[in-house]
């Protein structure tokens, strides 16, 4: 980019400009008039542009609620970011979807039976129709999965669907679902929304998404501002009790907190600092509320490294490290410790693993035993050094700041590297780390450790970042694909869980609880583990006025 | 002057390809895979490698540089990876916005800064240049990150008088306006006013009071007139900052604006997105110099250029 440079500009007569003003002659007049109408038109494009009234969110009877960040794409067949795919969920029905307690229930299906281990056959409610008045057919449900099927739609939901053979259509609300082999996780997929058959394949032919059938519908979409939805007058259920909801984008977390308190949002879920809480509590008549959820926070490992690949020096580190002391302190209270992956609320979560409570003596015992001995004692110089990754949020940096302190304690020292968000991930995927720190989102079914710690499962192949690498593991986790009990499979992934937790591949860190803020006003909302909005169908106003 | 517009227009063609050029490279270089943002955590190697090539990001950097200059010159700047549109259409959603914001600020500052900067000078060591030069340094140092929420904490929450965050009526427009032109104001009081104490010692002042002019008159019509040469220098690379650059602004003010659109692109490394906002930025700032050499002549008529 240039910049002005006064060499451009050529002056008649360089004595001249320090000798004359510019106020004598006829071309004042001439410049006045120039000045005047530049101004004049300044102030038309400004004033211009601008919108005199303040537009939507003024609907009586809607519910604004704060979210960081824009919604990227609403069609249920495209969306992968967190807040697309929560506001999908109340625009789209899916066959089945997972309730507040993370079971798969019945939607958009009257009922479903699994033939074999290969094949699922699934009836539809008939009385159910598309925001247009369409009917909702199983030759909505067919083109839904097999628009995601076909290659040219570059759908990133394509890969979940593989183990889909075939859909075929048995009658005007009768599907069958084959699977080329027996997979036990497919079920969750049946939670994709539908969309109607007259949809464009692609997720680029329509510069809107296309209709659904759930309990809300798209008002408007203002790109970087806000997503309306109203209600379904509809829809099967019975009308929401909300007139309609505006996601109103607000990326800065202390800039949400203020409009909760001005009272232009009314309803908030996770994606608060911590330290606001109490000040929400003391300074609004908010409803502040934490319940368990399913995100966990771990330190990841790279076992390719010559130290941490013994497993005690990883044993060691989780003993290192005072979980209780940082979730007090530095997320008060916003999480709770955790032994895997796996939170309570999963139907398979084992609780009896190895557990590894804030012991620095027996951490510094392992350490030795490892080969590791502190080379002066209390002195300054550490038995080895490691670096430690993480993102440059505020929080995640005073966490890594946390670790380091405690680590140090035992002799190991810490080099912090924090980075922004695509380049820290690109060296998590290229194993450039030896510890790192992140959070798994949306943890339902437990085949999730097949994506994880399966040998077969090292970038690009899966997110095995860490290169861990148990045959033992890879056959159970081989098992859990294709066993169908869900007894059998529960004690194939609480054996898992055991071994992992002796392993230590990830060191558990927390599991968050997911934190609502809302108008006192506003009742019947059920927190999802996920940080689902499913529940907002159901909220209402008592009686005073509503946020908006 | 209108063969030296046509050079300049031609001019900025070079400018505009180096820097997209640059952008183009540098953009591939920084690490991060847009295919990973894309697909997520659960895709297949192999759909990532299909995607990867039905966007042509397996190809070589020169061939998906050259098939990025022929979209130009066809006017397509392709579509953004990640959301899902055109990067014309979001260009042109968010353009306004940042326009609006960027021309009330610059108004505000200009509305803060010349008569506060001509009172100083006039009575320059009295407590009002004393208050402009402290107006300065505060104005100066106080960043937008901190003043954008402090303004919220009183307009918003204390007074009422004006909405927290967000675009929509003239109302909404104040507080992001004040907070960036806050900073350009104590800029071009700082500026303005030295250059009105360097110019009211020339010897055309001297002869203009000789005359027996006012002093009105004389600070007015001689010496702001004079003095405002450097200040237009100023304004300019201001304002193409101001367009570019008011990223903090609209991420505190959820303003909708290009300048969070440039972030949310290069994080999520939409490579068009990133090309097409840089381009909109450059156009800016190359615009702006244009204008301002065509301010410079109406401000100064011995100023020409060419022949």
């Amino acid at each position: 980019m240039t910049l002005i440079k006064h060499e451009n500009l050529t002056h008649r007569n360089k004595r001249d400009m320090v000798s004359q003003n510019f106020t004598s002659g006829n071309s004042r007049l001439i410049r006045n008039n120039t000045y005047h109408r530049l101004l004049v038109a300044s102030l038309i494009v400004v004033l211009g542009g601008c919108r005199f009234s303040s537009s939507s969110n003024h609907n009586p009877g809607y519910l604004v609620v704060g979210i960081e960040s824009n919604p990227l794409q609403l069609d249920p067949r495209y969306s992968t970011d967190a807040n697309s795919v929560r506001i999908g969920g109340l625009i789209y029905n899916s066959l089945l979807r997972s309730d507040e307690n993370s079971r798969l229930q019945l939607e958009l299906a009257e009922n479903w039976q699994k033939m074999d281990p290969q094949t699922y056959i699934f009836d539809l409610r008939r009385n159910t129709t598309f925001h247009n008045g369409q009917p909702l057919t199983a030759a909505d449900v067919k083109f839904t999965y097999e628009s995601i099927l076909q290659a040219k739609n570059l759908s990133p939901k394509r890969a979940l669907l593989k183990p889909l053979q075939a859909i075929d259509q048995l009658g005007p609300y009768r599907l069958r679902f084959r699977l080329a082999a027996p997979h036990a996780p497919f079920l969750e997929h049946f939670t994709i929304g539908i969309v109607p058959a007259s949809s464009a394949g692609d997720a680029v032919s329509s510069a809107t998404p296309p209709v659904g059938s759930g309990p809300f519908m798209l008002e408007s979409l203002q790109s970087g501002e806000a997503v309306t939805l109203k209600a379904n007058p509809s829809y099967w259920e019975g009308k929401p009790s909300l007139a309609g909801l505006v996601f109103k984008v607000v990326p800065d977390a202390m800039v949400r907190v203020l409009e909760f308190k001005k009272g232009s949002i009314g309803f908030m879920q996770n994606d608060l600092e911590p330290d606001v809480l109490p000040w929400i509590k003391h300074n609004t008549d908010a409803a502040i509320e934490a319940r368990q959820g399913t995100t966990f926070q771990y330190i990841g490992i790279n076992l390719t490294h010559p130290i941490l690949m013994h497993k005690k020096v990883r044993q060691a580190l989780a003993h290192a490290i005072d979980r209780e002391s940082i979730i007090r302190h530095l997320i008060k209270d916003l999480g709770t410790p955790a032994s895997g992956l796996l939170s309570p609320l999963n139907w398979a979560y084992e609780g009896r693993v190895n557990q590894w409570p804030h012991d620095p003596e027996k951490a510094k015992h392992l350490l030795d035993e490892a080969g590791f001995p502190d080379p002066d004692g209390d002195g300054p110089r550490p038995r080895f050094k490691l670096s430690f990754k993480s993102t440059n949020l505020d929080l995640r940096r005073r966490i890594a700041e946390a670790l380091k302190e405690q680590l140090q304690r035992l002799g190991i020292e810490l080099e912090i590297r924090t980075y922004e968000w695509g380049t820290f991930f690109s060296d998590i995927k290229k194993g450039n780390f030896h510890l790192y720190s992140l959070a798994w989102v949306g943890i339902q079914d437990p085949d999730i450790y097949h994506q994880i710690f399966h040998s077969a499962s090292v970038p690009p192949n899966g997110d095995n970042r860490g290169h861990y690498s148990n045959s033992q593991v890879d056959q159970l986790l081989e098992k859990g694909r294709t066993a169908m009990d869900a007894t059998e499979r529960k004690r194939i992934y609480g054996e898992v869980q055991r071994i992992l937790a002796e392993d230590l591949p990830y060191i558990p860190l927390w599991w968050w609880k997911n934190v609502i803020v809302k108008t006192s006003s506003l009742q019947g909302f059920v927190p999802y583990p996920d940080g689902d909005f499913t529940a907002l169908k159901k909220v209402s106003f008592r009686s005073q006025t509503p946020a908006q | 002057m209108k063969r030296y517009l046509l050079q300049r227009s031609l001019l900025l063609l070079p400018t505009l390809f180096g820097a997209l050029t640059l952008v183009f490279f540098l953009i591939h270089l920084v690490p991060g895979d847009p295919i990973e943002v894309m697909l997520g955590e659960t895709a297949s190697a192999a759909d990532k490698d299909e995607l990867r090539r039905s966007l042509a990001l397996d190809q070589p950097l020169m061939v998906q540089y050259r098939s990025f200059l022929t979209g130009l010159l066809r006017g397509d700047l392709g579509r953004s990876l990640y959301e899902q549109s055109s990067v014309t259409d979001l260009i042109r959603t968010r353009l306004p916005a940042t326009i609006e914001l960027t021309l009330c600020a610059m108004a505000i500052a200009v509305i803060i800064s010349f008569p506060l900067a001509t009172l100083a000078a006039v009575k320059k060591g009295s407590g009002i240049d004393r208050g402009a030069l402290l107006f300065s340094l505060v104005g100066l140092s106080l960043p937008n990150f901190w003043l954008g929420p402090l303004l919220m904490i009183i307009f918003s929450i204390q007074l009422g008088w004006t909405p927290v965050s967000g675009r929509g009526g003239l109302d909404h427009l104040v507080l992001p306006s004040l907070t960036l032109g806050m900073g350009m104001a104590a800029i071009l009081t700082r500026i303005l006013r030295g250059s009105l104490l360097q110019v009211s010692n020339e010897d055309y002042v001297r002869s203009a009071r000789a005359k027996g002019l006012s002093e009105k008159q004389v600070w007015l019509k001689h010496t702001l007139r004079n003095a405002l040469l450097s200040v237009i220098t100023i304004m300019s690379l201001q304002f193409g900052s101001l367009l570019a650059g008011s990223i903090i602004t609209e991420t505190v003010f959820s303003w909708p604006g290009i300048g969070r659109l440039t972030v949310q692109a290069i994080q999520t490394r939409d490579y068009p997105l990133v090309q097409g906002c840089v381009l909109v930025i450059a156009i800016s700032y190359l615009l702006v110099n244009l204008l301002t050499d065509i301010f410079y002549h109406l401000v100064d008529p011995r100023i020409t250029y060419g022949k």
